[in-house]
């Protein structure tokens, strides 16, 4: 993440800065990397940034495909091991088939299969789109997860745009006040919003917001619903944000041209409002992906606590009962979604920084 | 053939209360949602097992026969029945204009048409060892002729279970399957694991003994919810969200004293809570020291303060108020709580404050188990007994006691678990080899189960009682209380007239809201 972080030229030129053609090629701070290639031909020059962008893109997919497709073996293997078995859980404590039908229904899941096998069928069908049916209520797990992704996507976005809106400000605040009071208190903060468990805050929320308050429904799935759980995760992710805002600006403040930007006289707020907080923003579009994937993880649990109708209730519902075609499919939707979004976001900061293509 | 039973037509005055209960109706729409943990697996009652499941296939569907308070078996969608004096041919009369939901006609036919279905391997349906050792089904006018390869006992309490539901052939006539049926409510849309909406069935006509509206419910609309955390659910009921919840035992114990809410209790649960043991592993293969350890168990505390006094102590391997079971008779034949005497066993055995006997208590996490196994731990610990408590969760738990309860040499462990029916024959799926976790005893036992099913009426109780004397004298089960798991509702003071059935049944026909 680190090193992912932009010093920006201190180009006073105006101009959109990162992209290609206004680039002041041969003035970036290519600290031990080099000096920079001769300054070439405009012409050139957008051949060869469509050319790195291409490369860049298929990189991405290609690595982002075969993430996917370890992840659906690994997780399908690893259903397996949690000892416990869809049948036995679906007799426990109402037996109602004999063993023989027992038998009968785990041959016909394809359960009496060794491991191996299953994992094989179950990862061909996954590249040929199909992502088989639940064991409880036999019903197409496609179709359960993309009905509730919509329900899924809008409580993330939501939680990760409180997240965003709360946790760069402050980390901004902590940034420019290092080691002072303001520094220490919203860092207090970060490690509140990190130890605190997801699911007590969202219940304590609950009981404030809804119970005694009575402003905002308990269970449920729409607009006035969505208020208490996105609150949830963006007070428990803005932590995170914070602390990764906090430390990319204090990075950039130490850099050479933010003291040239001193040096020169410019007022402060100029100098934090132009030349630092754009490339922070930057380092900071990388750090949502990274953001989004432990919100996409937390989730799982918030929309339990708060009955929200998306994959991540069915998620938990599937392990309780070992459900594992609605396990995995849940499994290569999130992982899906966590490596489209930071792909996406790869891909941007690409085009957003141009010595990531050359990588 | 002799007709043994012919039982209630449609009674008039039913009918003529009808008229009068529909006229008392307020014209505002009467509306009641409840929250459950859990979503039904399905509303496919051929392919669905878990009590969820059932509980709102139930108010869907109706059954072929009923069944009272005390396990006496009743009329349903037939109006009678007869059985054969070989015991293997049932005659049932299907009545006359019962209506679907999409207002197609409900007919003997459509009897067939689930039996069928049921048995069709295609189906792979849980429930379909329950139906019996069917042979053949025939229809002919308003009569389904049911012919057994052998006599089955069970087959009228079955019958009347909510398992039994029966659907109308119109529910599979579209590409999906959509419940169709004769019951209290129809289905109007249904999110899976978020929320079920139902409408009251305006045709609808009850036959069930345990309600007293004769007609459509009071109810115009029931939404059933799925709210998954307990707090939260709570939350929702106190905040007046929903009307009625599934409390956690806690809250139900605090609800219990305050008069804004109601808590209810399935007292007909068919819920039985037992330990059992690896009898196959010494020293536990020595009737004396299972007895030892049965009597070491406190089961008034267990449910008196494990389960916040919400369940009551039980007696039999089976469920009370089940065909043939008898409390006292129970009492009298298993352990009851006594730790000298329990003590003097294990010394006879050749235990003691010297070489004490060192168990596993195996068991899985559950509301009110949990506090009763701590409980247990400290009984056995009274008589000098060490007892590992290990506690898995339940999928997890039921595979790994399939692993020991199939191994006769590794460490001994006592475990509980609950099972539950309307009918005591839930032992054959137990105790009958190689059983449910391979829990099955011996041939003889086998032999036992097999000939219960092939009798009916008093000779069959008197087979039913005679295994539960041998398990409780053998004390291969030590039963401990009654209820225990998904018997408990609560809501708030409005909602009147509530009820519980069998196998903990949703009643809400006789159900109306006050404001």
């Amino acid at each position: 993440m680190r090193e992912k972080v932009a010093a920006q030229p201190p180009d006073e030129g105006g101009g959109t800065r990162g992209l290609p053609l206004t680039r002041p090629s041969g003035t970036l701070s290519r600290k031990g990397r080099g000096g920079p290639p001769s300054r070439p031909r405009r012409q050139t020059d957008v051949e060869t940034w469509v050319a790195g962008m291409i490369t860049l893109i298929a990189r991405r997919i290609a690595t982002a495909f075969m993430t996917i497709l370890a992840v659906v073996v690994l997780s399908g293997l690893l259903v397996h091991v949690v000892p416990g078995d869809p049948v036995t859980a679906m007799m426990a404590q109402s037996v109602t088939a004999s063993p023989e039908v027992m038998a009968e229904m785990r041959s016909q899941l394809g359960l009496d299969l060794p491991v191996w096998q299953q994992v094989a069928r179950y990862a061909g069908g996954v590249l040929t789109g199909d992502l088989g049916t639940t064991i409880r209520g036999n019903e197409p797990v496609a179709r359960l997860l993309l009905e509730r992704l919509p329900n899924t996507f809008i409580l993330a976005a939501s939680g990760l745009g409180v997240a965003l809106v709360l946790g760069v400000p402050l980390g901004f605040i902590a940034a420019i006040n290092r080691g002072r009071l303001a520094d220490t208190a919203v860092m207090i903060i970060a490690v509140l919003g990190v130890s605190i468990p997801g699911f007590w805050l969202g219940l304590a929320m609950i009981q404030i917001f809804s119970l005694k308050l009575g402003w905002f429904p308990v269970a449920g799935t729409n607009a006035r619903n969505l208020v208490l759980p996105a609150l949830t995760l963006g007070l428990i992710y803005c932590a995170l944000v914070a602390r990764m805002t906090r430390s990319a600006l204090i990075e950039i403040l130490a850099e050479d041209y933010i003291r040239t930007a001193r040096a020169r006289g410019l007022r402060e707020r100029e100098v934090l409002l132009v030349h630092a907080l754009k490339p922070a923003l930057i380092s900071i579009v990388t750090v949502v992906g990274l953001v989004f994937a432990y919100l996409m993880g937390g989730q799982v649990i918030i929309e339990n606590v708060f009955s929200w109708n998306g994959i991540g209730r069915l998620a938990i519902q599937a392990m309780l009962q070992r459900d594992y075609p609605m396990i995995q499919g849940f499994i290569v939707v999130f992982a899906t979604s966590v490596v489209v979004v930071s792909m996406s976001l790869d891909i941007l900061y690409g085009i957003l920084d141009p010595r990531m293509r050359q990588r | 053939m002799t007709a043994l039973k012919n039982m209630l037509k449609m009674p008039v005055a039913a009918a003529l209360l009808a008229g009068t209960a529909l006229a008392a109706q307020p014209a505002v729409a009467a509306g009641l949602t409840v929250a459950r943990s859990v979503d039904a697996d399905g509303l496919d009652i051929h392919k669905v097992s878990t009590t969820q499941s059932m509980q709102v296939t139930n108010l869907l569907f109706d059954t072929l026969l009923t069944m009272d308070r005390s396990g006496g078996i009743h009329p349903g969608l037939a109006s009678g029945y007869t059985l054969s004096e070989d015991g293997k041919t049932y005659v049932f009369t299907i009545r006359d204009g019962l209506k679907c939901h999409d207002g197609s006609a409900f007919d003997a036919a459509a009897v067939k048409f689930n039996i069928d279905r049921a048995l069709d391997p295609a189906t792979v349906s849980p429930n379909a060892s329950s139906w019996g050792p069917i042979d053949s089904v025939a229809v002919e006018g308003s009569t389904v002729t049911v012919t057994m390869k052998s006599p089955y006992g069970p087959f009228t309490a079955f019958l009347a279970g909510m398992q039994s539901g029966l659907m109308c052939p119109s529910s599979v006539a579209g590409a999906e399957f959509t419940p169709i049926g004769t019951g209290p409510f129809k289905l109007v849309s249904w999110t899976r694991n978020d929320r079920i909406e139902l409408a009251a069935n305006p045709d609808y006509v009850n036959f069930s003994p345990l309600i007293e509206n004769p007609g459509k419910p009071h109810l115009d609309t029931l939404t059933i919810m799925v709210v998954p955390e307990a707090v939260a659910r709570m939350a929702a009921l106190r905040s007046g969200e929903v009307d009625m919840v599934e409390p956690s035992l806690e809250e139900a114990a605090d609800l219990k004293d305050d008069d804004a809410f109601k808590v209810y209790a399935a007292d007909l649960s068919g819920q039985q809570v037992f330990a059992a043991f690896t009898w196959k592993i010494a020293p536990l293969d020595n009737p004396n020291v299972r007895k030892a350890i049965g009597m070491a168990m406190n089961r008034d505390a267990y449910a008196t303060i494990g389960f916040e006094g919400l369940v009551d102590v039980a007696n039999c391997p089976v469920a009370p108020n089940l065909f043939a079971t008898d409390e006292e008779k129970c009492a009298s034949w298993g352990v009851s709580y006594d730790p000298e005497a329990a003590k003097a066993l294990l010394a006879e055995a050749g235990y003691g404050p010297d070489k004490p006997l060192k168990v596993k208590l195996l068991v899985h996490k559950l509301q009110g188990w949990d506090q009763m196994h701590q409980i247990m731990q400290q009984d056995l610990a009274a008589i000098g007994v060490e007892a590992e408590i290990e506690t898995r969760e339940v999928a997890a738990f039921f595979d790994y006691m399939g692993t020991v309860n199939g191994k006769a040499e590794g460490e001994p462990a006592v475990w509980t678990m609950g099972m539950s029916g309307a009918d005591p024959d839930y032992l054959y799926f137990l105790w009958k080899q190689p059983g449910f976790t391979n829990m099955g005893l011996s041939d003889t036992m086998d032999a036992e189960l097999e000939a219960q099913r092939a009798l009916s009426g008093d000779a069959r109780a008197a087979k039913v009682q005679e295994i539960q004397q041998y398990l409780l004298e053998n004390a291969y089960a030590v039963p401990l209380v009654s209820p225990g798991w998904g018997w408990l509702m609560a809501s708030t003071a409005k909602v009147d007239g509530f009820k519980m059935g069998h196998m903990v049944t949703l009643l809400f026909n006789d159900v109306t809201v006050t404001e």
